[in-house]
């Protein structure tokens, strides 16, 4: 197991890198800072507090993005600047790919977690089950690292697989309606529900918070059925391309 | 006017620039209007946010040429910098002005309402203006290429959501709603607002020139820095 010695400079490496960290973690906490400034007050027809739908949304959108850490640092180690190392170091490549995998999906976890904390903290919000938010949280970010382990490992040039997993981001974010309201039509439509891993986790964070625990596994399971069926596609292409 | 030219050229070189820089707008053209919020359609505002992603975009190929030393090379060419940095500024400015022509006209032949086609068509030109302004004198600060790109990335989500763009202004707290004046997202935010309700020309050429002030400011910054 000589992968596992390498863990540790792995994840010193996620975090000293400030770029992610100015991204995934100062961005969102800025953003929710002005957020609840704006917001403070006002409710919906509910009577929930606009914020919390935000904040939720929020945190759960930035986890899409989490999977960039992952695909830089594959690309660095195994197809680009370290590659010639890496292949004569007496190591299982295969396993050490899917230890930053593991490092990767932990950290945008985290960053996850501690944006969770400070809103809890700092901006004075109360999660209903901030247990199942976590589980959410980290389905998301395993399911980010992955998709993004499939564009590195499927495309041959990495700066195409960068803009796909922007694409990844993005899309997502914009299908679920958060911008702009999408036109009424059953593709928008199931892409703005079912079909989509941020309302899937939001939508199951809500469910749980009017009781609702048959929906709530319904939905989280989408989002595992999805990383389930992704995990043997990622391990097919990342075995031909580390070959 | 060669290198008015190869600037044409490099900034349609890769691909990902080429989608971005001819898909966006047109994207732009097709969102739908929204209830009551934003004063034109969803697009209208948010080409705003291209335009500022736009221009940082175009602006790094400046700074590609500080960084590799390109630079330098032209400075023992007989080029003169004043040269060089007007026809990039000049290309991008095209580029930009080419934008904001094809998203004016698509939305009027696509059926947009947009009161005042002509009104609009120069907010987005000043607004162009300052953007390209702002990008130069941001990368002038930067030796890294991408860390200059994601930190403008995230100032520009908050400078658009603090100016009004994604989120009305009215229900800001009052003392972000001054703070508010000195973005320049703001101006452009009030200029969409002052030609959906039709106000007297002379707002909207006050609008426009306050944009074309920070196009000055930041040029005037952004300019002094020549190498390295």
């Amino acid at each position: 197991m000589r992968v596992l010695s390498t863990l540790r400079f792995t994840l010193l490496r996620l975090m000293r890198n400030y770029i992610v960290l100015l991204l995934l973690l100062a961005v969102p906490i800025a953003l929710l800072t002005v957020f609840s400034v704006i917001l403070s007050g006002m409710v919906d027809e509910a009577g929930r507090p606009y914020f919390d739908q935000t904040a939720l949304t929020m945190v759960l959108a930035f986890q899409l993005f989490g999977g960039s850490t992952v695909m830089s640092y594959l690309n660095e180690d195994l197809f680009a600047r370290n590659r010639e190392r890496m292949t004569v170091a007496p190591f299982n490549r295969t396993l050490y790919a899917f230890s930053i995998l593991l490092a990767g999906s932990a950290f945008s976890f985290l960053l996850g977690a501690a944006i969770m904390a400070y809103t809890r903290l700092v901006l004075g919000l109360v999660w209903a089950n901030w247990g199942w938010t976590l589980y959410l949280i980290a389905l998301m970010a395993v399911l980010s690292s992955i998709v993004c382990v499939i564009f590195v490992c499927g495309v041959k040039s990495f700066s195409t697989a960068e803009r796909l997993s922007e694409v990844y981001g993005v899309g997502f974010v914009l299908l679920a309606g958060l911008f702009f309201p999408m036109p009424q039509h059953a593709v928008f439509e199931f892409m703005g529900s079912y079909g989509n891993p941020l309302t899937l986790s939001v939508g199951a964070v809500r469910a749980v918070e009017i009781g609702n625990w048959n929906e709530a596994w319904f939905q989280a399971n989408i989002v595992l059925a999805a990383i389930g069926f992704l995990f043997p596609v990622m391990l097919v292409m990342g075995r031909r391309r580390l070959r | 006017m060669t290198i008015f030219y190869f600037t044409l050229k490099r900034s349609f070189a890769n691909l990902a620039n080429l989608i971005f820089l001819t898909a966006a707008p047109i994207a732009c053209i097709f969102l739908p209007a929204g209830e009551g919020w934003p004063p034109l359609a969803y697009g209208y505002a948010y080409f705003g946010i291209v335009i500022l992603f736009v221009a940082i975009r175009l602006a790094q190929i400046m700074m590609e040429d500080r960084v590799k030393g390109i630079l330098k090379r032209l400075s023992v060419a007989p080029v003169r910098y004043f040269s060089y940095l007007g026809q990039h500024l000049l290309a991008y400015a095209v580029i930009l002005i080419l934008q904001s022509a094809v998203v004016v006209l698509g939305g009027w032949i696509a059926g947009q309402e947009l009161h005042r086609p002509w009104a609009l068509f120069a907010l987005y030109v000043s607004f162009s203006f300052a953007a390209l302004a702002m990008a130069l004198a941001w990368i002038s600060v930067f030796r890294s290429k991408d860390a200059a790109f994601l930190f403008y990335m995230s100032l520009i989500v908050l400078a658009a959501l603090l100016g009004g763009i994604i989120l009305p202004l009215e229900i800001f707290p009052d003392l972000l709603r001054r703070i508010a004046v000195i973005l320049p997202t703001f101006w452009f935010a009030e200029g969409l607002k002052s030609i959906a309700s039709a106000q007297p020309f002379a707002d909207n050429v006050r609008i426009n020139a306050t944009l074309c002030l920070y196009a000055l400011v930041f040029l005037v910054l952004g300019s002094t820095r020549r190498m390295q």
